[in-house]
């Protein structure tokens, strides 16, 4: 009975989570006329040629190219610099480390709106303005607040006995980092890291405004799609239908580690 | 003295590693942040505006003075105010309980996860005109099966009565899944015995969740409800793209509000003192919320 109802209510969220998504991928088989239909259609003659457009339209590989190579950039040196920050403010007290936590949370505080001309200046000035390094600079910046924050959370639950150990062994606080601190909080190192390709993925503004012509990410190729007349609902629905197996394939490799009991159930 | 050297070598080694450790976080968020921020700061004591820029004047307080007298402000506070909280309280709320679910759930978890994990993957553009598409009066899905269902059709984004009630579902939608992660991330790496321990002893799912799962989750609680709450305050796309703040301003919030008068208006300066504003809100009720719930420092240190 206890599972029926469990069932019952991860499936209903499932359908929930779903649904806007459903509608998309529906709406990416349709003609333009179906796509407006009143009342909207749920059964039609289903049409490839809105994926067939997308998928000759060499821009639209680009935009796929382009966040890709950012997204995996701002992860991995997002994690690279965040994670140690995040390692030391977890494991130690020194004078100011409460100040210095919370002046890199404040990072992600100040409204996009004042920083977007500065940024824009500061990148004309050292060259680096649709750059794919540019912003993977200015995505790390964006997400290391909550990649030193959260990750430090994590470090926080895992017991310290561990590493205490390793110093009495006479490691090093080096090794004991990446020997055994980096090991044993995988679950957090998963989940941060797919929060951060997903905003870094998904990120419009600063990917607007620093890139554009050279450098553009699908949201802001995406965008193209929606004119000032009307919104071309095919190849707007089928593009960001298969830039989801990307995102998905990602997601699914990064997950391993948030599956129950794998991390610390071994050391027991 | 041989005992005290080795104090001194081991203070050494720390503070090397300490330093090391935190060296280029730091390097790279004074590099990208500090410039921005005292642009801004200088810029919202100006009467900046790109309309005239070469006739820009130093007017201290002016900004703020003039926007403490505006009503606009006071409701672009509220508007601001009331959808962070609402829609940050569903979401943590749905996070959690889903998160612990799924936790408990064993079939098709994998699956489950990925569905759940969508709102976030999908590009928001297009999400969020999808809903466009969904919320329409006359064609749109949501109408169509308030009417199947025998109830009043809405206007949705258009009504006063609902404009609000639909961004909240959107953001609901786009953001419970971040704070599902987190949490299912953090169940992940809690210790097994006290959940075991509760089962033995016959405790029922109920008290297993409130007693045992939401007070060690309680850090990871606290730290999704923060990122989220930062990040709902200043929400732009979904409301640009739904209401644009409309009906008349009923839904504009402060970011909303700055937009208009720095890109519309260009006058740079007061957009500038708006956000100067924001921030300093943002970081008075972070600090409240960080020391009330003792997250800004570690429980417990590393001693050698």
């Amino acid at each position: 009975m206890k599972v029926f109802f469990r069932r019952a209510a991860l499936y209903l969220f499932a359908l929930w989570s779903f649904f806007p998504l459903y509608w998309l991928l529906n709406t990416s088989f349709k003609t333009s006329k179906d796509a407006l239909a009143r009342p909207p259609t749920f059964i039609f003659k289903p049409i490839m040629k809105n994926y067939i457009e997308v998928i000759k339209n060499n821009e639209v590989w680009g935009y796929f190219l382009d966040s890709l190579i950012v997204a995996l950039g701002t992860t991995c040196f997002g994690l690279l610099i965040g994670v140690p920050a995040a390692y030391v403010l977890a494991r130690f007290k020194f004078k100011g480390s409460a100040d210095f936590g919370f002046w890199i949370l404040s990072t992600r505080m100040t409204p996009p709106i004042a920083m977007l001309i500065p940024f824009f200046i500061m990148y004309l000035k050292l060259g680096i303005l649709d750059t794919h390094i540019g912003l993977i600079i200015a995505h790390v910046g964006l997400n290391l607040s909550i990649i030193v924050w959260l990750m430090r959370g994590f470090y926080e639950e895992i017991p310290m006995e561990i590493e205490e150990a390793s110093y009495v062994d006479g490691s090093s606080f080096f090794q004991t980092f990446y020997k055994i601190a980096v090991p044993l909080s995988m679950p957090g190192i998963s989940a941060v890291g797919i929060i951060t390709f997903l905003f870094s993925w998904n990120e419009f503004l600063f990917a607007l405004v620093l890139g554009d012509s050279v450098v553009r990410t699908s949201p802001v190729g995406l965008y193209g799609f929606v004119g000032y007349q009307k919104i071309y609902w095919g190849q707007l629905s089928a593009s960001a239908s298969l830039l989801l197996i990307p995102v998905l394939f990602f997601v699914f490799l990064f997950q391993k580690p948030l599956i129950k009991g794998l991390t610390l159930g071994s050391f027991k | 003295m041989q005992g005290c050297f080795f104090m001194n070598q081991f203070r050494k080694e720390r503070n090397k590693f300490i330093i090391l450790m935190l060296m280029p976080a730091t390097i790279l968020l004074v590099g990208l942040t500090l410039f921005p921020f005292i642009v801004s700061l200088i810029l919202s004591f100006t009467d900046y505006s790109l309309l005239r820029p070469g006739q820009t004047k130093f007017i201290f307080l002016d900004n703020y003075i003039e926007l403490m007298k505006t009503d606009e402000f006071w409701i672009a506070l509220r508007v601001t105010v009331v959808f962070t909280v609402l829609a940050v309280f569903i979401q943590v709320v749905l996070g959690v309980v889903f998160a612990t679910l799924l936790h408990n759930e064993n079939s098709n978890v994998s699956l489950l996860r990925t569905l759940y994990l969508l709102p976030l993957a999908i590009t928001p553009i297009a999400a969020t005109f999808t809903f466009r598409l969904m919320f329409n009066p006359s064609l749109g899905v949501l109408n169509y099966f308030m009417k199947l269902l025998g109830l009043e059709p809405q206007a949705w984004l258009a009504s006063p009565n609902t404009a609000m009630i639909s961004l909240i579902i959107v953001d609901t939608w786009q953001w419970t899944p971040f704070i599902l992660l987190i949490c299912l991330g953090g169940l992940a790496s809690l210790p097994s015995e006290p959940f075991e321990a509760a089962k033995v002893d016959g405790a029922s799912s109920w008290q297993i969740f409130t007693k045992i799962t939401v007070p060690m989750l309680y850090p990871f609680i606290g730290l999704a409800l923060l990122f989220r709450s930062i990040d709902a305050f200043k929400t732009f796309d979904i409301i640009y793209v739904l209401t644009s703040g409309g009906p008349g301003i009923l839904t504009r919030t402060l970011n909303l509000y700055a937009f208009k008068h720095g890109i519309e208006f260009l006058s740079m300066g007061y957009a500038g003192s708006i956000a100067i504003v924001m921030l300093i809100i943002t970081i008075v009720v972070a600090q409240i919320f960080l020391r009330k719930n003792k997250l800004l420092l570690p429980k417990d240190t590393l001693k050698g």
